[in-house]
């Protein structure tokens, strides 16, 4: 009886989660193998004609090409506005954290404010047009950047100050400047905190899809999820096509999870022995 | 990026130094929403005009439909970044968007003649016109089984007395008699909206009085009746039981595969039949909502989307040139070929080919004989309450009565017409 206890709640959460994640991950695949009438349903049936290859084919082939663009431009944006995030928030968190002044209560309230006031549109158009950065791909990394450096350096923050302060101490010590101290001993030291910031932000950015379509507009600034559009509209939607669209676009952040699983479980659990 | 940026500075300079430079080689951006068939369309009619003007290229850029495109397209006007051509709504949603600040009028133009009178006034703000239509009008009605009513031995109702009687013969043979669909709210409204033909019928100046604020749908009856069918539909037990979480598409294939013998639509809704169940295009036709007149039968039109130039384009003779040649015959005929013929044509001098589907064969009477269409209220009024079709909704699932559901009509479209700030309101 007891052994038999845990065996059946560990089957009652493999269950649940087989619901939770594997059932509309099936779905998807499912839809995106039927043919138009068949996805039209949007139902478990088996496909009675699968075409795989064709789906796959005209979504790639869609409007020119569009979804090889996206994917350059989705990848670019998430890349360096995720460089960025790491690079900023750190110094901010560390340098919060490390030394109290008395700006420090205005730039937590900046930071607080970033988290807590939505961003509006028209004006953020506005303020990009007049410095030359709308429309173009280094105006919205700077956007991404901007709306999600709040969380990170709150996250940084919390996570420096587990780092004894002994560290800068004797790194000074040895004759570190400032910059080196930061870079060659704080940072590496930072490496879990900073995989949990590169996974959930770079879903985030790479999963966004209003600030694009407000902030980059244009035909060749397209981006993954700005894709999906393609093939929904209000009156008439291929089904089958999008959810293949969808299954592609899922694929880059699968293929990121299954390569860097280890690294992402390590520094996850790191973070969590050391706090 | 860069390559993009010296362009365009080379060609400001240009066309400030030079005016002929400017026209060597110009690039007109274009802004449609994204319904496939739009596409292949504007693809096709692109092709037809950068092959006659070799010193044009058009490129177009898609657009979400529904809520966020009519956010897209505000937005996008406020901030002068307007595409040089762009697609939207005519009536109730063009006025919305303030074209009198926004738009170029094409009221001199030569080809703002090729454009029939009935399209002018849904594109039309203080004395100026500033839209060409894109494809072909629209009648709101309701579509019906062809093999379902030929089984039953039905006659093809004209008045909504003769409708409800099928109805209840198609109950009585076991079968679903009218098809809705309110996981998709829009289709909710219906019922309410294709009555505006009987509604005029009864009161032919209501569309100025409300939007005067002189009239009521609560207290106009003809009005009232709307609201009044789509209780009765529902009261009947006419509707398809999954009718609160059925889609657009269930419709449709519940239409198309005699599961429903009618289904209230508009009757674009042909193209997706074709695009879903070629095979089934036969057994589809359609028929205007009847109203209780028998002997004044007639259909409720809405008018497709049409083209625009925002005044932030730089290029606006070509944009011009662009818009007369979607605005011709020849653009006509090239929507019939890539898409099939969906209902008349609003240019002058088009024509359809001999051999439509059955639904769109059932639309044209209405438009030959003259006097038989009326356009929908959101063309001749500003005012359309924004939660019309959650209203609907209540009202066709019983939640809420036909009057109960007009009172809060009316009060949900006060705020639209203060937000436009017309008199008396």
């Amino acid at each position: 009886m007891k052994q038999l206890r845990p065996a059946i709640l560990g089957c009652i959460t493999l269950v649940v989660f087989c619901v939770i994640f594997v059932v509309p991950f099936f779905f998807i695949a499912l839809q995106a193998v039927k043919d138009r009438q068949g996805s039209s349903l949007l139902n478990f049936s088996w496909p009675s004609e699968t075409q795989l290859w064709q789906n796959l084919v005209d979504v790639v082939q869609a409007r020119d090409y569009q979804l090889l663009l996206a994917y350059f431009n989705s990848t670019v944006i998430t890349v360096f506005s995720v460089t960025g995030l790491v690079i900023f928030a750190a110094m901010v968190g560390y340098v919060l954290q490390r030394r109290p002044s008395k700006w420090n209560k205005y730039v937590n309230f900046a930071v607080l404010a970033g988290l807590m006031i939505p961003p509006a549109v028209v004006p953020t158009i506005w303020l990009l047009q007049q410095i030359g950065l709308f429309k173009t791909i280094h105006g919205m990394i700077l956007i991404e950047i901007a709306y999600n450096l709040s969380f990170s350096i709150l996250l940084y923050r919390a996570f420096i100050a587990t780092v004894p302060r002994d560290l800068d101490e004797a790194a000074r010590i040895d004759g570190a400047k400032p910059l080196q101290l930061f870079f060659r001993v704080i940072l590496p030291l930072l490496k879990p905190v900073t995989v949990t910031n590169i996974v959930v932000q770079s879903i985030a950015i790479f999963n966004d899809f209003t600030n694009p379509l407000y902030y980059l507009p244009g035909k060749d600034n397209v981006t993954v999820q700005l894709t999906l559009y393609n093939f929904q509209s209000q009156f008439s939607t291929q089904y089958h096509l999008l959810f293949m669209n969808i299954l592609l676009v899922t694929i880059p952040p699968l293929i990121v999870f299954i390569f860097f699983n280890k690294q992402i479980v390590e520094g996850m659990t790191a973070g969590a022995v050391k706090g | 990026m860069t390559i993009r940026l010296n362009k365009l500075l080379l060609g400001t300079t240009a066309a400030g130094l030079i005016a002929t430079a400017a026209a060597a080689e110009t690039e007109l951006t274009f802004l449609v929403d994204v319904a496939p068939d739009t596409i292949a369309v504007f693809e096709a009619i692109i092709d037809a005009f950068e092959a006659q003007n070799p010193d044009i290229t058009v490129e177009i850029e898609t657009r979400p439909s529904g809520g966020e495109g009519d956010n897209i397209v505000k937005t996008r006007l406020a901030t002068g970044e307007m595409t040089d051509v762009f697609l939207y709504n005519t009536g109730s949603l063009f006025q919305a968007i303030n074209p009198e600040n926004f738009l170029v009028p094409i009221t001199d133009q030569p080809y703002a003649d090729n454009i029939i009178d009935s399209f002018l006034q849904t594109v039309t703000a203080g004395e100026n016109v500033y839209g060409v239509p894109t494809s072909t009008a629209m009648g709101g009605g309701i579509f019906y089984n062809i093999p379902i009513y030929e089984q039953l031995g039905l006659e093809v109702p004209t008045s909504w007395e003769a409708f409800m009687a099928n109805n209840q013969a198609i109950k009585d043979a076991g079968m679903v008699a009218v098809a809705q669909t309110y996981r998709d709210t829009w289709t909710s409204q219906l019922f309410v909206l294709s009555d505006y033909y009987n509604i005029q019928a009864d009161v032919p100046d209501f569309a100025e009085l409300y939007t005067m604020n002189e009239a009521k749908i609560a207290t106009t009856p003809a009005a009232l009746r709307g609201f009044e069918k789509l209780q009765e539909v529902y009261e009947g037990g006419f509707l398809n039981e999954d009718f609160g979480a059925a889609t657009f598409d269930d419709g449709l294939r519940m239409l198309a595969n005699g599961e429903a013998a009618h289904y209230p639509m508009l009757t674009f809704a042909v193209g997706a039949i074709q695009a879903t169940y070629p095979e089934r295009l036969n057994d589809v036709g359609f028929f205007a909502q009847p109203g209780d007149d028998a002997d004044n039968n007639g259909l409720t039109v809405w008018m497709p989307s049409g083209l625009y130039i925002p005044q932030s384009s730089e290029n606006q003779e070509e944009a011009h040139k662009f818009l007369a040649f979607v605005a011709s015959v020849e653009a006509c005929d090239i929507q019939t070929a890539t898409i099939g013929a969906q209902g008349p044509y609003l240019i002058k001098g088009c024509t359809l080919p001999d051999e439509v589907p059955p639904a769109v064969a059932d639309l044209l009477p209405y438009f030959q004989d003259g006097g038989q269409t009326a356009p929908a209220l959101e063309f001749l009024s500003p005012i359309k309450g924004p939660a019309l079709e959650q209203i609907t909704v209540e009202v066709g699932s019983g939640i809420r009565n036909a009057l109960d559901g007009a009172e809060l009509y009316d009060n949900d479209v006060r705020k639209q017409a203060q937000q436009l700030g017309l008199p008396n309101w």
